[in-house]
């Protein structure tokens, strides 16, 4: 699960080795659009290699990632990147690159001059730029298609041009919002080398997808998000095993509750029972739903029970795992 | 893959101008492509050059009422008139098209992200569009200035042109028209890239402060204070009649309403530059 962490508020040199590796830092963020939940008190901190980020759409992805590159502000809570704020885009993005889910760009441009031009803005002159440029559009093979007009591109040119943009400075931070979306195979795989390449080379490379296979075979490790929450973090297989152990909540109503507790307790079948306070409810928390639910059964005849509820008080994330499974088929 | 990384500060520790410079002129490149060779500079284009081209009919043609007028002095009197209709339709609406598409073109077009993904302070960025933008106004409009200008002298010949321009008080007027003309664009630009940062829909703000412009001779001396246009009307070489129903108004000395055009801008700027600071993108688009 998501480690509550303390966050340092001391800035240091984004050239600079990083304290403990940590490159990205999330202090009890919280981001609401008005009333609805964009993500609540995550605290995360994201450290060297590749870096996963997984959910169903509407899970939080992109609004972590709009967070941590500042498009987007939290509600509560410090996000800082490099140790600097994300308010801050003159420090940040001589650092961070960001691959955005927006297919969008200057429409009269050709792919060189939205490469070149870009640079330009970052204050990089001609030659700079030009250099720059080239070797980003190299990286991502578009160099025979660079000098056509945008407007005219497929959207996987699209999407490997925007990429291009997003790496040309060479940040040490490259975030990807769903990078792999409208590639073909080939493209795929010749994107996720460069992902690793610029792993190799030292930089926090953080990437989204909803595809938990897709992630998995690129990712030292993975945060899975539900809802606006980071329900589980590590290594993909330490986020399996955490999902099929992950103990789940029943809530039950019926006319014998305090009775159905304690024989709960009693069995062993669940690790936590909470009884309500009107007596005519139980929420329990069992790691083994299986076995609850024979216990259960047996106890509603043994005891003559009226029971007027049982429901599945967080049945959200393991609808939301069952879904990155079952979509693995998707990958690459 | 190497980069050459930059940071904003200097080694002295404060900001490096240098850097900045370079920043502005990469704002620089791409805005005028976009105000000067896009499909939305022909709005500018049309609204500064149509009235050049009926002015330019006018001047050609055997006109009564142009054959009405005695020569130069008495056709700077109906320039001031066609000169105030220019300012009031043609500059405020391209300034309206313009400066407001800054920012609300650029979401629309869900292209500002790459701004903001770039190094550059947001204060600097809408200094750096509100230039660019300025620059192609203002060189567009002194160019429309001036040609109607001469072309609303022209029809008594070059000679008569010439002695109004450079022995009478043409050439003072002109000059004071194409300042005008740019004061406009310095004062309408800065309220309508603040309009574009600050509402979803500018279109009916901009109608509002159209209309508002538009019956500022028709308001007491107070609220004529509460215009841009009042303070440009203010500076008009030759005056021009308000109209039957206009409430007269003391006219503002230009030492009063240029200070004042200008402090106002630098306010307006101010804020747009903190708004842009607290802006957020997300084009309204799910997770």
């Amino acid at each position: 699960m998501a480690n509550e962490t303390q966050t340092s508020t001391v800035g240091f040199d984004p050239e600079g080795p990083l304290p403990d590796g940590e490159a990205v830092v999330f202090d009890n963020v919280s981001k609401f659009y008005g009333e609805v939940l964009g993500i609540n008190r995550v605290s995360l901190r994201l450290g060297p290699g590749i870096t996963g980020l997984v959910g169903p759409n509407g899970s939080g992805k992109s609004t972590l990632m709009n967070l941590m590159t500042g498009l987007l502000h939290p509600t509560e809570g410090e996000i800082r990147v490099l140790g600097a704020p994300t308010n801050r885009p003159e420090q940040l993005f001589h650092h961070v690159g960001y691959l955005t889910q927006f297919d969008s760009f200057p429409a009269t441009l050709s792919g060189y001059q939205f490469v070149y031009s870009y640079l330009r803005v970052h204050g990089h002159g001609h030659a700079d730029a030009d250099r720059l440029a080239w070797q980003a559009i190299d990286r991502v093979g578009l160099r025979e298609a660079a000098e056509r007009k945008m407007g005219g591109y497929s959207k996987g040119m699209r999407q490997r041009i925007r990429m291009a943009q997003a790496l040309a400075h060479g940040p040490r931070v490259m975030v990807l919002d769903e990078p792999l979306n409208g590639l073909d195979p080939m493209a795929r795989s010749e994107v996720i080398d460069i992902f690793k390449a610029l792993a190799e080379d030292g930089c926090h490379v953080i990437i989204s997808s909803h595809i938990l296979h897709e992630v998995d075979m690129i990712s030292d490790r993975v945060l899975l998000l539900s809802g606006g929450y980071v329900v589980a973090e590590g290594g993909v297989n330490d986020v399996r095993e955490e999902m099929h152990e992950r103990p789940i909540q029943v809530l039950l109503r019926c006319n014998k509750a305090t009775e159905v507790a304690g024989a709960l307790f009693a069995q062993e079948v669940a690790v936590e029972v909470s009884l309500h306070d009107d007596r005519q409810g139980v929420m329990v928390r069992t790691a083994n739903a299986g076995d609850f639910y024979r216990f259960m059964n047996q106890l509603v005849l043994d005891k003559s029970l009226d029971i007027e509820t049982i429901s599945v008080a967080d049945s959200d994330v393991r609808a939301v795992y069952a879904y990155l499974i079952e979509n693995e088929g998707e990958g690459l | 893959m190497s980069a050459t990384h930059m940071t904003e500060a200097s080694p002295a520790g404060g900001v490096d101008w240098g850097l900045v410079g370079r920043q502005i002129v990469g704002i620089l490149r791409m805005e005028l492509r976009n105000q000067l060779f896009s499909r939305r500079a022909f709005a500018l284009y049309f609204l500064a050059f149509a009235p050049v081209g009926i002015m330019a009919l006018w001047a050609a043609s055997p006109v009564p009422d142009k054959l009405a007028l005695s020569g130069p002095i008495d056709a700077s009197r109906v320039y001031a008139f066609v000169f105030q209709g220019y300012l009031s339709t043609s500059i405020f609406l391209s300034c309206l098209i313009l400066f407001m598409s800054l920012f609300r073109g650029e979401i629309l077009e869900k292209s500002l992200h790459y701004y903001f993904l770039s190094p550059i302070r947001r204060e600097v960025l809408v200094a750096g569009k509100y230039v660019a933008a300025l620059i192609a106004v203002t060189g567009v409009f002194a160019v429309g200035t001036t040609t109607l200008y001469l072309l609303t002298m022209s029809p008594w010949g070059l000679g008569e042109l010439g002695r109004y321009l450079f022995s009478g008080p043409g050439l003072g007027h002109l000059i004071t028209y194409v300042s005008i003309a740019v004061l406009a664009c310095i004062g309408y630009g800065a309220i309508f890239q603040l309009a574009g940062q600050l509402f979803k829909n500018p279109v009916s703000v901009a109608v509002l402060l159209w209309a508002w412009e538009f019956i500022n001779p028709f308001l007491p001396s107070l609220l004529k204070k509460l215009s841009v246009i009042f303070y440009l009307n203010s500076l008009l070489p030759v005056p021009v009649a308000a109209g039957a129903f206009a409430i007269q108004a003391d006219p503002i000395p230009a030492w009063v309403s240029v200070p004042g055009v200008l402090l106002l801008t630098a306010a307006v700027l101010a804020l747009a530059g903190w708004r842009a600071r607290n802006m957020e993108i997300s084009y309204g688009s799910d997770d």
